[in-house]
């Protein structure tokens, strides 16, 4: 580990519509630091994940030393800091989704795609090497009377079994 | 069977409700016309005050009492809904936010016009994608019908909602936890007091509130305090049931999941059984009940016959549970209590958020002792001691015969009390989040301790039958307190 | 203030105090670790947990509280009448109650939880709180038997380590960057018992800032364990091997409380004393890095004479009679007297004796490091000044506000002068070519000086001084507090203390001054010069005198 400090090579920039959006943001609050988890989500949304370069920008747009949104992007699970795959699979693992045999999604997932689940500090372990899908385990994703459920990106599917989990996976471009 | 009412839900399942046109068709927005032309914002937080409303997201504190704290001197004062919906076992918000967002609105005008707060923030779950895509929507058509923005209904009173997404954390769901995170920062809760009635969000007076708390109150208002106060239990009929002088009104959103045939959602008076909803949901699926947890996974559990308990705050505090969101998960015969236990402090050591010594390195700690026993390396001694039960005088204590020293058993039970204590009902913790993992963790070693030595014993997880997982009812310490409440006085 | 029962003693404590305070105030220590009287109260660390006694009006009597309190966040309150306990308390607290120490032992049993046995390899043995508090307050014992947590070693900056694995995560460091110096380099990365404090680091944990502004090293002090450790300081010393005097950084006119600590082979560390109005707990890392000077090689040891265009040692009664000598065949017109901003108060007041009642010229400069930047922080200041005694100097040579201490000295003081004498004594004092020019031209010229500086060089006759930490004496700051240095180790090879030099050479001129020990010439300054009535040392002792009159 050096102390070198690291030069960002390509810094990051909102898109016109996104700066935008991130100005009708700050009219919410009265600080602009309370910005920060929206904004972090839109970021992610155009640059796909957490890089320096978006911190530094985020940090900059909500004047802020640069630590304190690393802080708050390691706090929260749905923030990477490592490039994702272009589906993230969110398998519910917490006890009412185990009753109902997650457990079997989950495996079943892993077998398919041949990837172990990613973890919050190593996501390319989990991730296909075509990077089309990363496969996460989640907690209660509060729709437990239709367990078992698995979120791909936005979307919420239920009732799942490893047979249903493959036609949803086979779907997706 | 006891039959559902459906009050919040009632209108659920109803074509396009989502949208502004459909809900006014069932008196949608009226209850908050009636509000601002002919009350007063004091005569709503009276009417709040002797409704009895109990807050819905997990504490159960007094609504009306919590919004006296409020102090009316100090500018602005915030409303955060605390839509975080996280804890395991509850998705009743979830459903409001997908199909009903307008009835939510109208809540949260009630309150911020009885407040005097002129912007709420709805704080939702990040992983809510279209519960805040339908109540953007729903924002965005109020506002174009007048009903949000300035001098709303040319009544002087002013309201902005914004929804905050909140990005994957539990410990958001606690109402300073909230407020850091709706700050921009991590959600680490406050040290209490300050309260956030006081001094919350921006340091300014906020009221945190529930979903499903603020659901109630277009109804509140619609019908009158004494409608509200009729529904929910009346007492009387068992020796279980609570003192009058706290009565638990209004109907809850009971959540119910796992072991059942018809899990779901279902919209009951307070105070039913838990017996009686499991019957509700279809009764048990496969044999027999083995377990339930009565209020989201933060709850101690309750054995098959402690069933006849009510769901209700004041009852299942009595039985030293709670009822907390809600969220009721049910086990039957098949299900090894000590796996359960290990599934749920898996989820509490990943949603700790660290800022507390004992909450930090306690939870993994006691996540580890249970995974230790799982994996069938608990270790037991050769030792025997005497065995502490309902003994001679009515008294918890010795009972004169032996048991065998499980030495991680009580390795668990010492490490989850010093994060917060069961018996005393105290934490070390700067919030509850402590309870929420010693709580359960005691009630599950103390009711199920035959799963737990089996699994020591036999060195795997070993699945008994019912009565066999199960203390008896002798030596279950909340049974018996609930039935001898001076059984853990010190003798006169 | 409110009545209190504080254990079994009834005291009075203000109004807005916390208990660990109060506590403190009447000798009970409440064991805590984020509490830090200079940052705000998280409450984290649970450590400090007490026993509030309340009115419990089922009871009808005072009982303790259901629930332990952290005693840093506990304020006591006067009450008013109807809401006094027992009659006559404001607050009643235990901190010695069987609860209250049961809740000591479990938290330190969790604090050890992933804590490495590095004692004997820690820096930290024997200023730890983690150890003096386990000692006295723990169970001797860990039931802990999982895998422990082995975050990784870092390297956060210019002078800060930090060992992870002994981190409380009290987050004191955290707090000092943002509230005292509002850098903000540190923070918190993920979550739970992942916690680990670090600076902001790209995914192959490389910096994008580090724990680089000039207070950095304050948070070493401020980490209650092993975690945060100076690299200037690394394995260089048990404390217990040191010994250690009360005195004032020379880094600038701030002049902050320190503490030095040594042994004979010289100085070993630098750290701040509390003091309420200079420098509160804190001191920048210039003054407590830079005092490597004083044991350097490179100091000077004996006194040295120019021979044949050359610097070369000789004797101290050669070089004092050199230096009567010359002195005394030139007209005292053509004498100036360079007093130093970097020389004590009695130092400089010597050199007015000498220049005024001996000499008899009224040539007199003074001398010091040149200004650099001023440094703001939210809560500490960093001044331009870095001299620690301008202000005194100027009070006792009798020169104005204005006085330069700068190039301006060599071309106005001494312009004419055939016969300077010249104290400097900075660690580091480069002179520019004008400087040196004008110096050069002076006949004679005496330097006392503690290295071979660009000053040194051009002298005629060179005496060697000692550091701050070499002799006793006071400075006065810029706002006007006169405080003491103490000496901590001996001046290197024949070095002198400044004042007895000064002392030597007034004698040997006519003078018949008869100091044996610096207190005594501030005595004779509390005398006679203006405004510096209580400035002895006595009055002064370790919290220092402020100035009355003059500006603030």
């Amino acid at each position: 580990m050096s102390n070198e400090l690291i030069q960002i090579e390509t810094p990051f920039q909102f898109s016109e519509e996104n700066q935008q959006e991130f100005e009708r943001l700050i009219q919410r609050y009265p600080v602009k630091e309370a910005a920060m988890l929206p904004t972090l989500h839109l970021a992610q949304k155009q640059a796909g994940y957490i890089s320096p370069a978006v911190m530094e920008h985020v940090a900059e747009l909500l004047e802020l030393p640069v630590m304190k949104v690393k802080d708050v992007v390691t706090f929260y699970p749905m923030f990477f800091e490592e490039p994702v795959g272009k589906y993230v699979i969110r398998v519910c693992y917490t006890l009412p989704c185990a009753l109902r045999d997650c457990k079997l999604v989950l495996e079943h997932i892993k077998q398919k795609f041949d990837i172990d689940v990613a973890s919050e500090t190593d996501l390319a372990k989990g991730t296909t090497p075509d990077e089309k899908f990363t496969l996460l385990k989640s907690e209660c994703l509060a729709s437990c009377d239709v367990a078992p459920v698995v979120m791909v990106n936005d979307d919420l599917y239920k009732n799942l079994t490893p047979e249903k989990m493959d036609e949803i996976l086979d779907g997706l471009e | 069977m006891v039959q559902e009412r459906r009050i919040l839900y009632e209108h659920l399942d109803v074509p396009d409700i989502n949208t502004f046109d459909v809900f006014r068709q069932y008196d949608g927005y009226k209850r908050f016309e009636k509000a601002i032309k002919e009350y007063q914002p004091d005569d709503i937080c009276d009417m709040v005050m002797k409704s009895g409303l109990k807050g819905r997201g997990g504490a159960g504190f007094s609504t009306g009492l919590k919004w006296s704290f409020v102090p009316r001197d100090i500018e602005p004062r915030y409303l955060c809904c605390n839509a975080d919906e996280s804890e395991p076992g509850t998705f009743s918000n979830r459903y409001v936010l997908e199909r009903n967002p307008h009835l939510l609105i109208e809540g949260i005008l009630i309150c911020c016009y009885a407040m005097g707060i002129s912007t709420a923030y709805v704080y939702i779950r990040g992983e809510f994608t279209l519960g805040k895509r339908m109540l953007d929507a729903a924002i965005e058509e109020a506002y174009q019908q007048g009903y949000l923005g300035k001098d709303i209904l040319g009544s002087g009173f002013d309201l902005d909602i914004y929804s905050h997404p909140g990005a994957g954390a539990y410990i958001c769901g606690e109402e300073t936890g909230l407020i850091e995170s709706l700050e921009g920062k991590r959600g680490q809760p406050r040290v209490k007091p300050p309260f956030p009635a006081v001094e919350g969000l921006f340091h300014k007076p906020t009221v945190v509130q529930n979903v499903e708390t603020l659901c109630n109150l277009p109804f509140l208002m619609g019908n009158g305090v004494e409608w509200y106060t009729d529904i929910g239990r009346t007492y009387g009929d068992t020796r279980f049931d609570p003192p009058q002088s706290d009565p638990n009104t209004g109907t809850k959103l009971y959540c119910i999941s796992g072991d059942v045939n018809k899990p779901g959602v279902y919209e009951l008076d307070l105070g039913l059984t838990a017996e009686e909803l499991i019957e509700v949901a279809g009764g048990v699926r496969g044999e027999r009940v083995k377990a339930v947890i009565p209020g989201g996974s933060s709850a101690p559990i309750l054995t098959h016959y402690e069933l006849e308990c009510r769901l209700d705050f004041t009852s299942l505090t009595l039985w030293k549970s709670m009822l907390g969101s809600g969220g009721i998960i049910v086990m039957n015969e098949t299900r090894n209590i000590v796996d359960c236990l290990l599934n749920i402090m898996k989820f509490y050591a990943h949603e700790s958020c660290g800022q507390c010594t004992p909450c930090r390195w306690g939870t993994p700690w006691v996540r580890d002792i249970v995974q230790r026993i799982a994996d069938g390396e608990g270790r037991q001694t050769t030792m025997q001691r005497p065995k502490f039960g309902v003994a001679e005088g009515g008294r918890w204590g010795d009972t004169g015969e032996m048991e065998e020293v499980y030495e991680d058993l009580d390795l668990l039970e010492s490490v989850a009390n010093n994060i917060a204590n069961v018996d005393t009902m105290t934490w070390n913790t700067i919030c509850v989040f402590g309870i929420a993992v010693s709580w359960p963790a005691v009630s599950y070693l103390r009711k199920f301790r035959p799963e737990f030595e089996a699994a020591i014993r036999e060195g795997k997880l070993v699945t008994l039958s019912v009565e066999e997982a199960t203390v008896p009812p002798e030596e279950n310490y909340a049974y018996q307190q609930r039935i001898v409440p001076s059984l853990f006085e010190a003798p006169t | 203030m409110a009545f209190i029962k504080l254990n079994d003693l009834e005291v009075e404590v203000e109004d807005g105090t916390n208990i660990i305070e109060a506590a403190r105030q009447h000798g009970i220590e409440v064991p805590h670790y984020c509490y830090h009287p200079g940052l705000t109260r998280p409450a984290n660390c649970r450590m400090c947990l007490v026993e509030p006694h309340v009115f419990f009006p089922p009871a009808g009597k005072v009982v303790p509280d259901r629930q332990l309190a952290t005693g840093c966040t506990t304020t006591v309150r006067t009450a008013p009448p109807d809401r006094k306990l027992d009659g006559k308390y404001d607050f009643i607290v235990r901190t010695d109650s069987p609860r209250v120490k049961k809740a000591r032992e479990d938290i330190l049993e969790f604090l050890l939880v992933h804590h490495p046995l590095d004692c004997p390899v820690c820096d930290q043995a024997g200023e730890c709180d983690l150890q003096d508090f386990s000692y006295n307050h723990g169970s001797g014992k860990s039931r802990y038997l999982e895998v422990k947590n082995v975050p990784p070693k870092k390297d956060l900056g210019p002078d800060v380590l930090l060992y992870s694995t002994r981190c409380i995560v009290c987050t004191r460091c955290i707090r000092f960057c943002d509230e005292v110096a509002g850098t903000g380099e540190l923070g918190l990365i993920h979550r739970g018992s992942h916690d680990e404090i670090d600076i902001p680091r790209d995914h192959d944990e490389n910096p994008l800032r580090l724990l680089d502004n000039k207070l950095a090293g304050n948070v070493v002090d401020i980490c209650p364990v092993g975690a945060l450790i100076s690299k200037d300081f690394l394995f260089k010393s048990r404390p217990w091997f040191m010994k250690q005097v009360n005195s004032v950084c020379p880094g600038c006119s701030v002049g902050c409380n320190i503490t030095v600590d040594y042994k004979e082979d010289g100085l070993y560390r630098i750290q701040p004393r509390f003091h309420e109005d200079i420098n509160q707990h804190w001191m920048c890392d210039d003054g407590r890095l830079g005092y490597h000077y004083v044991n350097s090689e490179d100091r000077l040891q004996i006194p040295m004479k120019r021979v044949d265009g050359e610097l070369v040692p000789t004797s101290w009664a050669d070089a004092l009679n050199l230096v009567v000598e010359k002195f005394s065949e030139t007209d005292p017109d053509s004498i100036a007297i360079i007093g130093s901003a970097q020389a004590t108060n009695e130092e400089n007041y010597l050199l007015g004796k000498l220049a005024h009642e001996i000499l008899k010229t009224e040539s007199i400069g003074l001398f010091g490091r040149e200004p650099d930047e001023e440094h703001k922080f939210p809560q500490f200041t960093i001044d331009a000044d870095k001299n620690p005694n301008t202000r005194g100097a100027r009070d006792m040579l009798k020169l104005g506000d204005d006085a330069s201490l700068t190039e301006e000295v060599f071309r106005d003081g001494i312009a004419n002068a055939k016969a300077v004498y010249l104290v400097n004594g900075a660690p580091e004092r480069p002179l520019d070519e004008t400087a040196k020019q004008a110096l050069e031209a002076v006949d004679f010229l005496v330097v006392q000086d503690i290295f071979e500086s660009d000053v040194a060089q051009l002298a005629d006759v060179v005496l060697p001084g000692v550091t701050f930490a070499e002799k006793e004496g006071t400075f006065t700051n810029a706002k006007g507090w006169v405080q003491r240095i103490h000496r901590a180790v001996d001046p290197p090879g024949e070095a002198r203390t400044d004042w007895e030099i000064i002392q030597q050479l007034a004698n040997r001129l006519g003078g018949e001054m008869n100091y044996h020990f610096a207190g005594e010439i501030a005595l004779d300054i509390a005398e006679n010069v203006p405004d510096y009535q209580d400035a002895t040392h006595q009055k002064i002792g370790d919290g220092g005198v402020k100035l009355n009159g003059g500006n603030n």
